[in-house]
């Protein structure tokens, strides 16, 4: 396991480290930046949560282990299996789930050969059925790492997946990347990764 | 709380004053008023409470309308009387339609997951959910669904084994681990339906307390390994008892059936345990149960312990003591209760005449004037266990305290987390305490006087009212050559550690705790003399406590096994030979008798050597025990001796509270107490001590030692006495301390 | 009636993230006016407006504010609900993207008024592109001095405000559960006055704190600057000034529309272009917690906070809101009303947070008992269960997700219990073979209804 420098096996980076010091700092208690540093951990650990990432979590944070595993279940978006390079969240709730999220499901499940939870031998692609996403208005809703993508039908699932296929982005470390951007002030100045 | 504080309100009817902000279910059981529960529990915090809504009442509170009168308004929802705080005019309906409706309904979502494997459920017959049913359920389910599967039967430790199908999700136990043992061990993972407890990452559960998710669970979710498909409950008997792994005196019940226990549970004493046990005594109890108890004396016959009679033993005991004349001893005491050890010093220091006894088998072994008693005016514990809750600020040093106090442990711990007090503590290693103590400093072993010598220099130099303490000048002399950054330097705890540390003690009533890493330590009656100095200077005299750690050698003090001192800690006029003093006059052949009463020396003394030379020599051993201990092995003569569930009699705890036993069952009938062998003995030598049973000696206890005149067997009741000294210590001093670094020390006489 | 864009005013703005072009447009100009008057003017102008939470439940906002212990030195702190998480509803998820520094700005103000040094703003995590934007403004926020120390030179107001992003969670957009969340709790709901003390008195860190939706916080500005009695001049007795709904489902022009309290229900789906795919069914008109509305009486209802509709328990009547979040979800008669309950279902017994009985088992049980109708299992006495089931989580559970989870089961019972009938009797639903949404194929109704959750 690669450890940079750190002890005990943790993993975390400088850069990291420094964003967790300083989200920290805004609240009036450590234990608050548990979600942050939940996200930090998603991120360095390659998109998802094994055991590890939650013990450095309980350590950086100085919480006991069982209350860091009980908090990251809690919570949808924190994957602890590894999901794909682009991981398809199809929002099958009420608005989409009339204007066809369950045939956009099916064909997806058909044209990757995985059914909802698996991930694509070539570790290329997961899928997932999730609840409202809130951009009912554009029925049907993928989200795909930090992007939605919106009016999304059985015809046209297939661009999607071509332009997924050809680009290197939206993976789930971008994401979690971007939300601690976002919880980290002056983030949206910071250069993109 | 004031009288002012308190609020009348109404249950079903009935008026009750309670104080204000108590919760309405607790109300409701001053009006008489049932009502069912899952999830409460008055120990655990009410945030993640009041999750199953068994509890739902009708509520209605006054409100003035705009043209000046009341009237009642009912909230629109039903409430949790459980985390309902009443307040003034408050009317709480329990028995409404839509109130007997919830109920049901309640039940009805609660059982639909609930497998209903209740015969064959350890619970089945004391089950909360059971019961609530039967009173409030609904006749039948209409769940034709498939309920929610998990592995039956999951280990989740040594002791504790789990059902997750059972599981109510009621968060007792979770807050069992978060609030009061603090070892966050139990936690719900996921979410609605799919929520369920698990350690992390399904490790081992690894907890002091794990037997106590066990009895606070409602349902048979948390079992226990022992005593599962033991025993149905209603086939159980019971008994009131005190544990007797440690000195805390935890109360307890023996549930045994056909003459064998088969599990403990707490008893509510909230004065010591409250309603916890350590593991240590919930599943460490079933030794009084096992197949190696011995049921028949043994004499020593051509080399070999063999089988005997009581008359075979006792007459060859009382032959050998008549031999021996004065040159006799006894040492152990600490297991025993009060009436047996009044007896075995009666017998020995009115028919024996030798005042050679002693319970203690640690090294330090201070005259029972000196020490802790000459300088504060008590033994061990200046506070009770339940004065922790209000102090300040605890002072733990020297001691593992899980593991050597671990109800004080508990009872620290609360004071942390529901009484706002500060913890710190010092201690040669790293402690369980570090979870909450702030700061815990781990310090070099054996310097424990270097860094009080610093803590003391802060202090000293901010209470300036010090100075009219007799020994002031002195005191304040040997410290002379004494700095924060040579305490830092010596003890190896920062300066800056050692100022936090000074800090918490100046900010109010300060308790201190110190435990075996000072009693064990070569110096150790100048380290007591430096927490002594430290609790005189911060105006905390009567907050020093040294507890025991035997489960009553509290109580063998008290009734003078002690060489220098009678019953009551009355001097006596030539001190006989303490333990180690016995040992080596029995190694020496200088000693003809030795009587061990439920004390293994070869096992527990410090010097395993010595006590194996004194116990195989010339010396005629006789062993009171319940088991062939390695010194029983070395015995001449083996008496087996009645277990805590086979006898009556008094336990002293740490806090010298003198608490009641009571007889479980009988092992055999050639099994009898400690004090009637020594009584039997006694009468074989034609000096009868004529007594009946335990309650006939405690009467005469009662009269012939002060301390325990208000302990009689019909006042004790369910809490027991904690008896007082006449009166507190009034001339209080500074001693100067000399402080010796460790390797300098040779062990003190 | 056609729309009246107040919050969404500048939606449609090039550079309106920047925020050279807000002030441009008048931005932080209501700050500045607040900044000059004292605080308590500031909340009775927000009294004025009559301004109810935009979140769901409709509470007057300045009770709140005002409930804010003044002259103390206790920290307290302004949180923005941005969990937005109601099925249909999607009005925050503009608000953030096109209008953060209005957000930002209403905060701020908020934070003046109540004297808060600190605050957050909880985002849901699904909401990247959003989050993103009010990252943005409150950088730029901070630039430009509206925020951190001593803002525009006041010596007395100092202000932050810290984003903290959620993790995939409906119940979080609870406030208490949000508070939880926030803490680093699992985001579970905590106890409610009267059991505990009121948000205003202990919420965060049991400190005063002070909690409103997006919506809420950017109508703010505009009060300050126009003035409370403009706001209350618009709008009926009861619901004053504007509201955005999200229009979605079988919808011609599905998106955000800005309108006046007391529109016709129907007159809005006009405005969205009217329905799609046929005609009319019915109606969820204010986020997936509320009733339908079946076509038929749909003409009888506005929008405004006064509109209500009832259901019928055993022993008591229940009147549900209409408005709610404004999620307005509109069906055509392609939809068939039990699997679309089915649908919400699965939602809320995916969402339920677990902690109390009811929400807990309840939910799951409705699910299973609607799963088992469509599959074809149905029972006549079923209904009767449903009823039941939806009586006993009603009211009864710990927080309001139980009651959002029963009102439309029990809404459709009451309009559409013939659809259930036909359901149970015939084993298919009365529309053929052709209706949405369709069934979902799901193993085991156990575990983790949405698999790889």
């Amino acid at each position: 396991m690669e450890t940079n420098g750190n002890e005990g096996g943790h993993r975390f980076s400088q850069k990291s480290i420094a964003q967790l010091d300083e989200i920290i700092t805004h609240y009036p208690e450590r234990r608050a930046a548990m979600l942050p540093a939940l996200w930090i951990a998603q991120r360095e650990y390659d998109g998802y949560l094994p055991p590890e990432a939650l013990q450095e979590v309980a350590d950086r944070l100085e919480r006991p282990l069982s209350e860091v595993q009980a908090v990251a279940s809690f919570y949808t978006m924190y994957n602890f299996r590894k999901r794909g390079r682009h991981h398809l969240e199809v929002c099958t709730c009420l608005s989409c789930a009339v204007r066809g999220a369950y045939e956009v499901m099916h064909k997806l499940e058909k044209e990757l050969g995985i059914s909802a939870g698996e991930v694509t031998v070539d570790g290329e692609f997961s899928i997932a059925e999730v609840e409202c996403l809130d951009f009912c208005g554009a029925a049907t809703v993928v989200q795909v790492g930090d992007q939605y993508f919106g009016n999304v039908t059985a015809e046209n699932v297939d661009m999607l997946l071509d332009q997924l296929r050809n680009s290197d982005s939206h993976t789930p470390v971008e994401l979690a990347d971007a939300l601690v951007k976002i919880m980290t002030p002056g983030g949206s100045e910071a250069a993109p990764a | 709380m004031a009288d002012n504080d308190l609020v009348n309100v109404k249950i079903d009817g009935i008026a009750v004053q309670v104080p204000k902000g108590t919760p309405a279910i607790e109300a409701a059981k001053k009006a008489g008023v049932d009502i069912p529960f899952f999830c409460y529990h008055p120990k655990l915090s009410m945030e993640a409470g009041a999750n199953c809504r068994m509890c739902l009442v009708e509520v209605a509170t006054p409100r003035k309308g705009p043209d000046g009168t009341i009237s009642m308004a009912k909230m629109p929802k039903p409430q949790t009387a459980c985390s309902l705080p009443v307040s003034e005019g408050m009317e709480i309906e329990t028995q409404t339609e839509q109130v007997i409706a919830d109920r049901k309904a309640i039940l009805e979502f609660l059982l639909i997951n609930h497998p209903l494997d209740c015969p064959i459920c350890d619970r089945g017959g004391e089950c909360p959910l059971q019961n609530n049913t039967i009173f409030y359920g609904p006749q039948n389910s209409r769940f034709i669904e498939e309920k929610r599967h998990f592995p039956k039967a999951y280990p989740l430790s040594k002791h504790v084994v789990f059902d997750r199908e059972r599981c109510i999700h009621c968060a007792r136990c979770t807050r069992f681990t978060d609030d009061i043992s603090g070892d966050h061990q139990l936690a719900f993972l996921k979410r609605g339906a799919d929520m369920y407890i698990d350690t992390f990452n399904q490790s081992k559960m690894v907890s002091k307390f794990s037997g106590n998710v066990i009895e606070i669970c409602p349902v048979g979710a948390l079992l226990s390994r022992d005593y599962r498909f033991k025993a149905r409950p209603w086939d159980i008997l019971s008994q009131k008892s005190i544990c007797t792994q440690c000195s805390n005196g935890c109360n307890i019940k023996l549930d045994y059936r056909v003459g064998r226990l088969q599990r403990v549970n707490a008893r509510l004493n909230e004065a010591v345990n409250e309603e916890w046990t350590c593991d240590k005594g919930k599943f460490g109890m079933d030794y009084v149960s096992t197949d190696q108890r011995l049921v028949t004396p043994l004499i020593r016959r051509d080399g070999a312990l063999q089988p005997a009679t009581w008359s075979e033993a006792m007459d060859l005991v009382v032959q050998r003591l008549k031999e021996a004349g004065k040159s006799v001893g006894a040492i152990g005491g600490a297991r025993c209760t009060n009436e047996d050890n009044y007896i075995l010093q009666k017998f020995f220091r009115n028919v024996l005449k030798s005042n050679n006894l002693d319970h203690r088998l640690g090294t330090y072994l201070p005259p029972a004037q000196s020490g802790l008693h000459a300088r504060l005016g008590y033994h061990t514990m200046g506070n009770a266990i339940a004065d922790f809750e209000r102090m300040k600020t605890i002072f733990v040093i020297g001691s593992d305290l899980v593991n050597e106090q671990p109800i004080l442990f508990l009872r620290v711990r609360k004071a942390w987390r529901f009484k706002g007090g500060r913890i710190i503590a010092a201690n040669p290693a790293a402690t369980q305490i570090s979870e909450f103590a702030d700061p815990e400093v781990t310090y070099r072993a054996g310097a424990e006087v270097a860094l009080l010598n610093g803590i003391i220099k802060i202090l000293a130099e901010r209470n300036p009212s010090a100075a009219d303490l007799p020994g002031y000048g002195d005191f304040i002399k040997s410290l002379a050559g004494w700095s924060i950054e040579k305490a830092a330097e010596e003890s190896g705890v920062s300066a800056e550690r050692i100022r936090r540390i000074a800090d918490a003690i100046f900010s109010g009533e300060t308790a201190f705790i110190a435990g075996k890493a000072v009693t064990e330590h070569p110096d150790a009656s100048a380290v007591i003399e430096a927490i002594c100095n430290l609790a005189v200077l911060s105006g905390n005299a009567a907050n020093v406590n040294i507890p025991v750690t035997q489960c009553n050698a509290q109580g063998a003090m008290d009734m003078g096994l002690l060489p220098d001192s009678a019953p009551g800690y009355t001097p006596v006029e030539e001190p006989g030979l303490n333990t180690r003093q016995m040992l080596e006059a029995a190694a020496d052949s200088n000693l003809k008798a030795l009587w061990l009463v439920g004390a293994d020396p070869v096992a527990h003394y410090t010097d395993a050597d010595l006590a194996k030379r004194a116990l195989g020599g010339d010396t005629f051993v006789i062993a009171s025990e319940l088991f062939l201990t390695p010194s029983a092995e070395l015995a001449d003569v083996v008496l087996p001796v009645a277990s805590v569930a086979e006898k009556d009699g008094t336990y002293t705890n740490c806090e010298r509270r003198v608490q009641r036993i009571f007889k479980a069952f009988e092992l055999s009938p050639d099994v009898h107490p400690d004090w009637f062998v020594f009584a039997d003995a006694s009468g074989r030598l034609e000096q009868p001590l004529p007594y009946f049973s335990a309650r006939d000696i405690l009467r005469e206890i009662n009269v012939t030692v002060p301390l325990y005149a208000d302990c009689s067997p019909q006042k004790l009741g369910n809490e027991g006495i904690r008896w007082q000294y006449p009166s507190a210590k009034s001339d209080l001093q500074l001693v100067p301390v000399e402080y010796r670094p460790l390797a300098k020390v040779t062990v003190a006489e | 009636m056609p729309e009246t864009r107040i919050l969404l005013k500048h939606r449609d703005e090039p550079g309106i993230e920047d925020i050279e072009t807000y002030e441009r447009l008048g931005g932080y100009t209501a700050l500045r006016k607040a900044l000059g008057m004292e605080r308590q003017e500031v909340i009775n102008e927000v009294k004025s407006s009559g301004l109810r939470g935009r979140g769901g439940a409709g509470f007057p906002t300045w009770i709140k504010w005002d409930g804010i212990p003044k002259n103390t030195n206790q920290p307290h702190y302004v949180l923005c609900n941005a969990d937005e998480g109601e099925p249909g509803t999607f009005k925050d998820r503009e608000l953030m993207l096109k209008c953060a520094h209005q957000i930002v700005e209403g905060i701020i103000i908020a934070g003046y008024a109540t004297l808060s040094k600190v605050s957050y703003i909880y985002i849901r995590g699904e909401f990247v592109e959003s989050a993103k934007m009010v990252r943005k403004a409150i950088d730029q926020a901070y630039r430009k001095g509206y925020l951190g120390k001593k803002i525009l030179g006041r010596e007395d107001f100092d202000f932050d405000l810290y984003i903290h992003v959620g993790a995939g969670s409906y119940e979080c957009g609870e406030e208490s559960a949000l508070m939880s969340s926030l803490m680093g709790e699992r985001g579970q709901p905590r106890l409610k006055f009267p059991h505990a003390p009121l948000p205003v008195i202990a919420g965060a860190w049991n400190q005063p704190t002070l909690i409103n939706n997006v919506e809420t916080y950017s109508v703010v500005p505009h009060i300050i600057v126009n003035g409370g009695a403009w706001y209350a001049s618009m709008g009926t007795q009861g619901s004053k000034g504007t509201k955005i709904f999200s229009l979605s489902g079988h919808i011609a022009k599905p998106g955000n529309y800005e309108i006046i309290f007391g529109m016709p229900l129907l007159d809005l789906v006009e405005l969205a272009g009217g329905v799609t795919g046929g005609n009319l069914k019915a109606i969820i008109p204010g986020g997936s917690s509320v009733p339908l509305i079946p076509a038929e009486i749909a003409k009888d209802f506005t929008l405004d906070y006064e509109a209500s509709q009832t259901v019928q328990y055993r022993m008591r009547t229940m009147r549900l809101p209409v408005v709610g979040s404004g999620g307005m979800m509109v069906f055509n008669d392609r939809t068939d009303i039990v699997t679309l309950m089915l649908r919400t279902a699965e939602f809320y017994a995916h969402e339920s947070c677990g902690k109390c009985t009811p929400c807990r088992e309840g939910t799951r049980w409705l699910y299973k008992i609607l799963y088992r109708i469509v599959s074809g299992g149905g029972r006549p006495s079923d209904l009767d269960i449903l009823m039941n089931i939806c009586d006993g989580i009603d009211g009864r559970s710990y927080c309001a997700l139980g009651d959002a989870a029963a009102w439309p089961i029990m809404g459709s019972l009451k309009h559409y219990r013939h659809e259930y009938e036909y359901w149970i009797e015939h084993k298919r639903s009365p529309l053929g073979d052709n209706f949405v949404p369709p069934v979902p194929n799901r193993l085991n109704l156990n575990f983790e209804l949405l698999p790889a959750r």
